[in-house]
């Protein structure tokens, strides 16, 4: 048995009592720190999930910035991804969130509507921090910005930008009698020009009929971006310029839809594409059942490399395929493209609106940005990622870039997401037969004046 | 008297305690499922009709109460009548069709086989009910689909020499979401109408056959006076449901192409939910709600129910 004296008890417990005083003293610091954790809300996405992912890869280089400060703060990313099959009906649900005042700190959407967001006050203004980061934001294309920015100022962050075209099968065209010479024209003539849109149903009809492919264009079977090009190919912006309103001139509507109607009248445009599934629709096109094919360059790395096994290298890919801008209405008229950046934005209620920018800065980086460029094939936002050896192998990006001279963006209009739901809906009813072009005309102006606020009619 | 005024007290008492058993009984009977009918039934409307006269909007703000949804629906909403023309063919083409007709068919034709194969057949033909309806409208859609794969491409080109894939979604949209909805909706008349023949006593049968009637005579006038009230009860049932249910519709055609098969209640999930007009769409369900209840009103007229719910003047054993 073991007898301490008292005094010997005492010098000890009094030792044990220092140091662990020490010891909590030296952790100081550490306990200290705060951690704040940001929410990103971001869609499901399998075209771009670095989207998220660089948010997250971001945070630790924040973290080092903030722990070279002397910061005590750290930064968290909890990321909150939503199910929604397109940026449409996940910008309808975050809206639901945000006004329950459940919404995150940072979300990802699609640029058109993000006045929708700040026409309710969900999202943060963000001049201010852009013009006090240049580090971050200062490279950043300035055509991109315009895609960010509502009526009173910017409100989001470009993440990403594309190209929409007309891909096509150059090898059924050969078999339909067109010489090589035509068809590798094509996309020279279509930038010039030359190339109209109704040519286009010509040559698909000429396919149609003289080879074994079905359709001779293809195009999405939901709402979406791409077919907007094609009303911007007959004249129709959608936004007056004196009033910023949306506008709706009907020659132009009913110009535009005549085209979708002579496709379907010339067996071109399949009746039931809009009842097609997206999968079908890529399929037929990429195992060479269909002509032309309207979307964007990010379906070659996402789809028809890696499933349809379409030749990887550059001039494997161009003896066979190809793509060509939205073609002018007519002769000597203006081609088209069009370009739907993704962007990133602020909760107007977060918290920590200096730690979120910051932390979307980093995410912005070249390096970052041009990883999820080169695997998703989409277009970078800053130049100097152009001298990335990555970026320059990917071949499809520095092709696409040509169509950026001629590329329009959808309006940032806070209603625009519903005018498309219903440029859609007669898109459908011209295709199955159920409306004629002017009819289609009068529809969208009827349901947009009924359901949308001062819709301008001419 | 002090034993009278004593048996009085106790008469009191049991009465009094006959009371509070009542009231209690009725509580513990009753009171779940009239909670349950609030919650889920009259709650809902009462949201609902709050809702139409407001603007809430697809970020589910209300700036405040307004008629312009009533005004959008009598003034503006061009869409409206062909959709309630659709609805009236959706709904009376599936319940003349399937619900009522092909349910007492299928009923009548399984009670008159053998036990086994009568059951086998109403197994088969509740299939389609208890299947999940995701799976059920997946099978529908590689069944129809327009490619030469689908089932009935199949069928048509390699069994009868059809040239081209016929594409029924397209072209035939009406009568798909009729087919699809009445081979889920006539198990359930099958059913109750099998229950009802099997109630019939069985010696009528013998009895007329003794007579001289045939198999269709004894359906005339045996089976179908005895299945009036089933029949009465499926139509108003059938009616209400299919008067409200859209999932299958959704799933198989998405309300197209273009409005083809968007029918009033889907109509009124596509305005609210795809178009985030909230409040339109509440006003628009509105609608449904009164339709309902007048179709319920009517039919119980019609078909006369309050006699089939009266206690029977015989005592039966």
């Amino acid at each position: 048995m073991i007898h301490w004296k008292s005094g010997t008890a005492a010098a000890l417990l009094s030792a044990i009592l220092m140091g662990g005083s020490a010891a909590v003293f030296t952790t100081m610091p550490a306990s200290a720190q705060e951690t704040v954790k940001l929410e990103l809300w971001s869609r499901q996405d399998p075209s771009g999930p670095l989207r998220a992912g660089n948010v997250v890869k971001a945070a630790e280089r924040l973290n080092k910035e903030l722990e070279a400060e002397g910061s005590p703060k750290r930064v968290e990313v909890a990321v909150r991804e939503s199910p929604a099959k397109g940026f449409d009906d996940d910008a309808l649900q975050l809206l639901k969130v945000f006004g329950i005042d459940q919404g995150p700190d940072m979300f990802i959407a699609a640029h058109e509507w993000i006045c929708a967001f700040q026409e309710d006050g969900f999202v943060l203004k963000l001049d201010d921090y852009i013009a006090k980061y240049p580090q971050h934001f200062g490279t950043i294309f300035p055509s991109l910005w315009s895609s960010a920015k509502c009526p009173d100022g910017t409100y989001a962050i470009p993440q990403d930008a594309e190209a929409r075209m007309f891909f096509y099968n150059k090898k059924l065209l050969r078999e339909a009698g067109y010489d090589a010479a035509f068809v590798d024209a094509l996309p020279e003539r279509a930038l010039s020009g030359d190339l109209t849109m109704d040519e286009l149903i010509d040559i698909a009809k000429q396919v149609v009929d003289k080879t074994k492919a079905q359709y001779g264009i293809l195009h999405r079977p939901n709402k979406g971006p791409d077919y907007i090009m094609t009303f911007n190919a007959y004249g129709n912006d959608f936004v007056d310029p004196a009033s910023g309103n949306l506008l709706l001139e009907r020659d132009k509507l009913a110009a535009a839809f005549g085209w979708f109607e002579r496709g379907v009248k010339e067996g071109v445009i399949p009746a039931n594409n809009t009842a097609m599934e997206f999968d079908a629709i890529r399929k037929e096109f990429y195992t060479g059942n269909a002509a032309f094919y309207m979307y964007g360059i990010w379906d070659l790395g996402s789809v028809a490399f890696p499933t349809y096994g379409l030749p990887k290298d550059e001039k494997g890919f161009f003896a066979d395929w190809g793509w060509i801008a939205g073609p002018a209405a007519a002769k000597g008229g203006s081609p088209v493209s069009l370009t739907h950046p993704i962007v990133y934005a602020i909760s107007a209620s977060t918290k920590e609106p200096e730690l979120a920018v910051r932390l979307l800065g980093h995410a912005s980086a070249a390096d970052l940005n041009t990883d999820h460029a080169v695997t998703t094939t989409h277009i970078g936002i800053k130049p100097e990622q152009l001298q990335d050896p990555r970026y320059a192998e990917t071949w499809p990006l520095a092709r696409a870039t040509e169509l950026l001279k001629i590329t329009k963006f959808l309006p940032n209009n806070a209603q625009f997401g519903e005018l498309n739901g219903i440029i859609y809906a007669a898109i459908q009813g011209i295709e199955s037969g159920r409306l004629s072009a002017d009819d289609a005309a009068e529809f969208v102006i009827d349901e947009a004046s009924a359901s949308l606020e001062d819709v301008v009619v001419k | 008297m002090t034993t009278t005024a004593d048996e009085l007290m106790i008469e009191r008492r049991g009465h009094a305690r006959s009371a509070t058993r009542r009231r209690a009984n009725f509580l513990i009977f009753l009171g779940p499922a009239i909670v349950l009918t609030v919650l889920f039934f009259i709650v809902p409307v009462l949201i609902d009709v709050a809702v139409s006269f407001t603007d809430l909007n697809r970020s589910l703000r209300i700036t405040g109460f307004t008629l312009e949804q009533y005004e959008k629906i009598f003034r503006g909403d061009r869409r409206l009548t062909p959709v309630i023309g659709l609805t009236f063919i959706y709904v009376f083409g599936t319940l003349a069709i399937f619900n009522v007709t092909f349910g007492l068919i299928l009923a009548v034709a399984t009670t008159s086989l053998r036990n086994v194969s009568g059951s086998f057949f109403r197994g088969v033909w509740l299939l389609p009910r208890m299947s999940p309806s995701v799976l059920y409208i997946l099978l529908w859609l590689w069944a129809v689909s327009p490619a030469e794969a689908g089932l009935v491409n199949q069928v048509l080109m390699q069994g009868f020499g059809l040239d081209a894939p016929l594409d029924l979604l397209t072209s035939a949209p009406i009568a798909l979401i009729i087919i699809s909805n009445g081979f889920i909706g006539a198990s359930m008349g099958m059913i109750i109408f099998t229950a009802a023949i099997r109630g019939i006593p069985e010696h009528l049968f013998h009895a007329a056959a003794v007579d001289g009637a045939g198999t269709f005579a004894q359906i005339r006038f045996i089976t179908l006076p005895a299945l009036r009230w089933p029949i009465s009860f499926v139509t108003i049932y059938q009616t209400l449901s299919l008067l409200v249910s859209f999932e299958y519709i959704l799933l198989l055609t998405r309300g197209g192409p273009f409005y083809d098969t968007t029918v009033y209640a889907l109509y009124v999930y596509r305005r609210a939910f795809e178009s985030g007009q909230y409040a339109y769409g509440a006003a628009l369900a509105l609608f449904l709600i009164i339709i309902g209840v007048a179709v319920a009103l009517l039919g119980w007229r019609f078909f006369d129910m309050e006699r089939l719910l009266q206690r029977p003047r015989i005592e039966v054993h």
